[in-house]
């Protein structure tokens, strides 16, 4: 691994101020320098590194997903997804970790997995060079309860391999499931707390007893893991909140007191709508029969028009709002999670900056990194995409694959800028020069 | 995919003639032009490589191959790691086996039932890297045979590194299980092997019914069956049985000579004897002093071993490279050392080595009209080398002497560009 020293690139450093124009020293895994200067101006090359011009590429912290599913397959249905074989799917996660490494998501959040130990053994992959992804953090299957969102069995194939979600009754069968998965060396356990219309189970219902619930925090607390929780429903919400659950995915249907709970403990949560999944669900998912007749029966098109409303809600209370969630579907396919930060804009207002940082800044504590990560500062691990173009001015460019210039992850690029190949190599310079464009 | 033109390189083809210089023009997969001396190839659009007198030939082909071995010391340490590791494991090994420039391999057993047919699948859809390969089943085995890993007070097939079958219909069943998955070769232990207590390489235990069920089983399906023969009953066993392809055949008598020399048109032998080398001189670290190899019985079986294959040799009959590469004392990639232990153990021309892995290697992968030779029309699996095999074959299994390696038209280690070069090392 050689240093590289990113020259003439406008810099976004993820702490909410406008970018200016510099230089960016990476060293070993981290930031080492980090300077403003003028545009055009020529920097001094550094001994030892490889001198990227980035000609006025706009360089940003890589981005953090805050609810991923590399063993989503991306089909329309999670009986589809529980049916692959565990070889082909450890394979199929596999792929995706790099996916999503690709299209510049350098850190991500593990939010269930379809196996039991499909997660853990991603992490440990990625973490031992066996294969690339981004860092990540490995969740459990999703605890549900007999009948609940992930109980796939059917009454005459009781197995439970034929369940999506693991499924426990009774405050023993929690506490040994978690203890389980814990054993497995995930980092979080994933809870089911509220329903999911298209499964039958509409969104609003809760399912499992507070006392479940209270065992799933305390066994998971004592191994040193997270909570997650898929909660759609009112209650499940502040459910989350009254139990210390950090991680809340959904939240759709939050009523005034919700809204005010979360506000009075901002600092504790975070809130990753996966909005996604409801708005191509409401009117990208025809094609796999749910007509826009479908979903409205199924509920969505009244959850969408909620959701936006607590997300709005929760943004003006300075609840944190992450993006991510959800894709791996058929028609919220892996690869395409830059969507979010579009929907934050268009559909709960935030301004792009906002949006932005709702994937820089807020995704150091997601992967419980603190202020490592998220940044371009010296000192920061350095995650870094460089962009052709200006995401502030649109931010669906980061839905571009190829206006991702290059994706460096503990700084190492994952996909290194375009060479000008016939430029000739100058012998005897300090440093190769090379530039992304021509 | 865009066209490729080497220039300027010897070409050794694989076929047996002495390499000569000149150009190779590689269109889609296929070689479409091989020209002589330095009568110019038009480019056409295709990316020319100038191979400043670089070596051309064949990709290799691994006969005897177990990506699911994972460098552990004994086949219990194999076989307990966990599926979803294996299955990683099985791919990192198939891109590493490709960059080494075994651009084919014959699977010669996995350590749990699907791990070779995913692997190939996922090869084959693009999904991962990886050489042409022919996905091969457990090794089925019997009760206290070689590939038997259940203990007395732990009797589940779980725990079994192999399949263990008694009875011809025991056997029908499990091949016809395999077969289901997707296999395109049944791999049956006919002999045991030095290091199992009770079932060494002497030992033949399966019967022929056995044998002929799994036999008849895999022809109805048009495929084929691969066995483990190290002693002299179980080759001729195999060859009783119509079996073409036989790993080890260390113990062998005339009878035995003459009945592989009578089927030398259709028999392969892979010997592995790498294996054999390694426990008795390379083991110690891993807890095999040459004393304890030699009270297992290697060094009788490395003697016997090399007199049966020169003979063989002699005999013309085929014997390729590869086997039982992925042990802590034999680990996976020096897989070339095979080439240099055929010159040095058992007689072989050094271009009698080359023949072993690229012109045999394409009659082994059933493809000997379009694989394993330089020639016009044939598939493009071509590794650019720096430096002359005939004169050192060590070459082969040295990373930065395989300049490229390219399997079926699309580089999988593309040639170093100077630009690039530095990029190398950023990244």
């Amino acid at each position: 691994m050689s240093d590289v020293l990113f020259t003439n690139v406008r810099i976004f450093d993820g702490g909410g101020e406008a970018p200016v124009t510099g230089d960016v020293l990476v060293q070993g895994n981290r930031i080492s320098r980090v300077v403003k200067t003028g545009y055009g101006q020529r920097s001094q090359p550094v001994l030892g590194a490889t001198t990227i011009d980035g000609a006025g590429a706009f360089l940003m912290p890589g981005m953090v997903e805050a609810h991923t599913h590399f063993s989503w397959n991306d089909q329309p249905s999670l009986d589809a997804i529980q049916r692959m074989p565990p070889e082909e799917h450890i394979l199929w996660c596999a792929e995706v970790a790099k996916r999503y490494l690709d299209m510049g998501w350098t850190s991500c959040v593990g939010a269930a997995t379809a196996k039991p130990r499909l997660d853990v053994v991603i992490r440990n992959a990625i973490n031992d060079g066996t294969i690339v992804g981004p860092r990540y953090l490995a969740a459990s299957q999703e605890i549900t309860v007999p009948g609940g969102l992930g109980d796939t069995t059917a009454p005459h194939l009781p197995q439970p391999e034929f369940a999506f979600g693991a499924i426990v009754s009774g405050a023993e069968e929690m506490r040994r499931c978690v203890r389980m998965f814990a054993k497995y060396g995930v980092d979080t356990l994933k809870i089911n707390l509220s329903g999911e219309s298209i499964t039958g189970m509409p969104s609003e219902m809760s399912q499992f007893t507070p006392e479940e619930i209270a065992v799933c925090v305390q066994e998971a607390k004592a191994w040193g893991k997270r909570v997650a929780a898929h909660a759609r429903s009112t209650w499940s919400v502040k459910e989350c909140v009254r139990q210390g659950i950090e991680v809340i995915y959904h939240a759709s249907f939050c009523d005034e007191e919700a809204l005010d709970l979360l506000e009075a403990h901002k600092f504790e949560h975070f809130v990753a709508p996966g909005l996604a999944w409801l708005i191509n669900t409401c009117h990208n998912a025809s094609q796999w029969g749910l007509t826009r007749e479908v979903t409205q029966k199924m509920g969505y098109h009244r959850e969408l028009e909620a959701a936006i409303e607590s997300m709005k809600g929760l943004r003006k209370r300075g609840v944190r709002i992450l993006p991510g969630g959800d894709y791996g579907f058929a028609w919220t396919p892996h690869g395409s999670n830059a969507k979010d930060l579009e929907y934050f804009v268009k559909y709960i207002g935030m301004s792009p900056m906002e949006a932005l940082l709702s994937a820089t800044a807020w995704g150091g504590p997601m992967m419980k990194m603190g202020k490592q990560l998220g940044y371009i500062r010296e000192g920061c691990l350095a995650d870094i995409l460089l962009i052709d173009g200006d995401p502030l001015a649109d931010i669906t460019i980061l839905q571009d694959k190829s206006r991702i210039l290059a994706v460096m992850k503990d700084g190492e690029f994952h996909r290194a800028p375009p060479v000008g190949a016939a430029r000739p190599v100058r012998t005897g310079a300090p440093a190769t020069v090379t530039r992304w464009a021509a | 995919m865009s066209d490729t033109l080497f220039t300027n390189v010897r070409i050794l083809d694989g076929s047996g003639t002495l390499p000569y210089s000149g150009s190779v023009l590689v269109q889609g997969n296929r070689i479409r032009q091989v020209g002589r001396s330095t009568a110019p190839i038009s480019p056409a659009g295709a990316t020319v490589i100038d191979g400043a007198g670089a070596t051309l030939m064949p990709g290799m082909c691994e006969a005897h191959t177990h990506f699911s071995w994972n460098d552990a010391a004994t086949l219990a340490g194999i076989q307990t790691m966990p599926l979803e590791e294996h299955v990683l494991w099985c791919a990192k090994v198939a891109k590493k086996y490709l960059e080494t420039g075994f651009t084919s391999c014959l699977g010669a057993a996995c350590a749990k039932p699907r791990l070779d047919v995913v692997t190939r699948n996922a090869i084959n859809s693009g999904q991962i890297p990886g050489p042409r390969y022919l996905a091969a089943s457990q090794e089925i085995t019997v009760p206290g045979g070689l590939g038997d890993e259940t203990l007395p007070h732990l009797p589940f097939p779980e725990f079994s590194f192999g399949v263990n079958v008694n009875g011809a219909e025991d056997m029908r069943k499990v091949v016809r299980m395999f077969l289901k998955y997707g296999v395109d070769s049944i791999k049956l232990n006919l002999s045991g092997d030095n290091f199992v207590p009770g079932a060494n390489s002497h030992t033949t235990w399966m019967t022929d019914a056995e044998v002929a069920a799994a036999a008849e089983e895999v022809r109805m399906r048009n495929k084929r069956i691969i066995v483990h023969a190290r002693s002299a009953a179980s080759v001729k066993q195999a060859l009783r049985h119509g079996i073409r392809l036989i790993y080890h055949a260390s113990f062998t008598d005339t009878e035995t000579l003459d009945m592989l020399e009578a089927a030398r048109d259709e028999v392969f032998v892979a010997p592995g004897i790498a294996i054999l080398y390694a426990l008795l001189n390379e083991a110690e670290p891993f807890g095999v002093t040459r004393e304890t190899a030699i009270s297992w019985g290697y060094q009788e079986e490395w003697d016997a071993a090399l007199e049966s294959l020169s003979k063989m040799h002699k005999r013309g009959i085929r014997i390729l490279p590869g086997g039982d590469y992925g042990f802590a004392f034999n680990p996976h990639y020096q897989n070339a050392r095979d080439l240099e232990f055929f010159v040095k153990y058992l007689g072989f021309t050094p271009m009698e080595a080359i023949r072993s892995t690229t012109l045999y290697g394409g009659q082994i992968m059933m493809q000997p009209h379009e694989l394993g030779v330089i020639k016009e029309g044939f598939l493009a699996d071509l590794l650019l080398v720096d430096g002359d095999p005939l004169a050192n074959l060590s070459i082969l299994r040295d990373p930065k002497r395989l300049l490229a390696v390219m399997k079926d038209g699309r580089f999988a280690k593309a040639p170093e560009i100077a630009s690039q070069r530095a990029w190398g090392r950023a990244a």
